[in-house]
């Protein structure tokens, strides 16, 4: 390889992004959430939980935790860079509020190893410490 | 059988005690509001939900082309496909025959059409409410995944979630296109 089209050849590899995910978060939240909260995110009465509570559980530490740990999340086959920017589009969209920090693919690959043992009791601790 | 005569006196006590208890205008008044409150039933988000499937997932059918068979097991979007065709049993490739439901609940995947070889995502909705329907069963399982891998699973019956758990067929909406198959192949 010439020693230009080397040159160019590192810049591009250089100006890649490193872990965005190729596939929208959008689309995979039709491919993965979709079929059980719904298109529109609102789930079904008594069956699937709406999306837009979600908000409540980033008040506290153990909710934040439960969003990743919670078994559709935590299960899901995705990698952790993309499960973050799933969450953090997800919960902007659907609950109207931006993880501060947005989650990122080391937490989440930390947390997602720890599974839940029994997630509504996890979900109505983290809520009660809320209030 | 019961006797005939002793029927008519169970029903006439019945009726004395019943007319004893409860005037006529008491009567005439829970009778008004049965009547009211039966029309109003429809109106129930509950009973929307049982009769017009609002949340089945809006479809995107804009693919160039020809579609191919929808009563077909071949047809490209019964790629994952585990029941009867609703095609084939008055509904659509998309649409639930009439009078059943379509489950709130599915899984979702990515079936390639071979007409323009781009991926799709499909919503396997199965349309719940009347018997099986016995017509254009299919069973195939493209990126189908095991049970302990249930919301890529094809074998459970996603009536679960709708109101009534009979399983009649199941429809197959394409939701737009994919960047990439799903579940990885």
């Amino acid at each position: 390889m010439r020693r230009g089209a080397r040159a160019v050849a590192f810049v591009a590899i250089a100006l890649t992004p490193v872990g965005v995910p190729a596939t929208p978060p959008a689309e995979d939240f039709v491919l993965y959430c979709s079929g059980c909260h719904g298109p529109d995110g609102a789930g079904t009465p008594g069956v699937v939980p709406p999306l837009s509570g979600l908000a409540a559980l980033l008040e506290t530490k153990a909710g934040r935790e439960y969003l990743v740990r919670v078994p559709g999340v935590a299960q899901a086959s995705l990698d952790d860079a993309r499960l973050a920017a799933l969450l953090n589009w997800v919960l902007a969209e659907y609950s109207g509020r931006t993880p501060s920090p947005p989650y990122a693919g080391a937490e989440v690959g930390a947390l997602r190893r720890r599974p839940l043992r029994d997630p509504a009791r996890a979900r109505n601790a983290a809520l009660r410490r809320v209030d | 059988m019961p006797d005939a005569n002793g029927l008519d006196a169970r029903v006439e006590r019945s009726l004395r005690g019943l007319a004893r208890r409860i005037g006529r205008r008491t009567f005439l008044a829970r009778l008004g509001a049965l009547l009211v409150g039966g029309a109003a039933a429809p109106l129930l988000p509950v009973a929307r939900a049982a009769g017009g499937s609002p949340r089945a997932p809006a479809p995107d059918e804009g693919i160039e082309g020809p579609e191919g068979d929808p009563t077909s097991c071949d047809y490209w979007r019964h790629c994952a496909i585990d029941g009867f065709a609703c095609a084939c049993c008055g509904g659509s490739a998309s649409a639930c025959p009439p009078g059943t439901e379509m489950s709130p609940v599915t899984w979702v995947g990515t079936c390639r059409n071979p007409n323009d070889g781009k991926d799709y995502i499909i919503s396997y909705n199965d349309c719940c409410g009347k018997n099986f329907c016995g017509r254009c069963g299919c069973n195939r399982n493209e990126g189908d995944r095991p049970e302990y891998h249930w919301t890529r699973n094809n074998d459970i019956n996603w009536c679960a979630g709708a109101t009534t758990q009979v399983y009649n067929c199941s429809v197959a909406i394409v939701l737009g296109q994919a960047t990439e198959a799903q579940p990885e192949r």
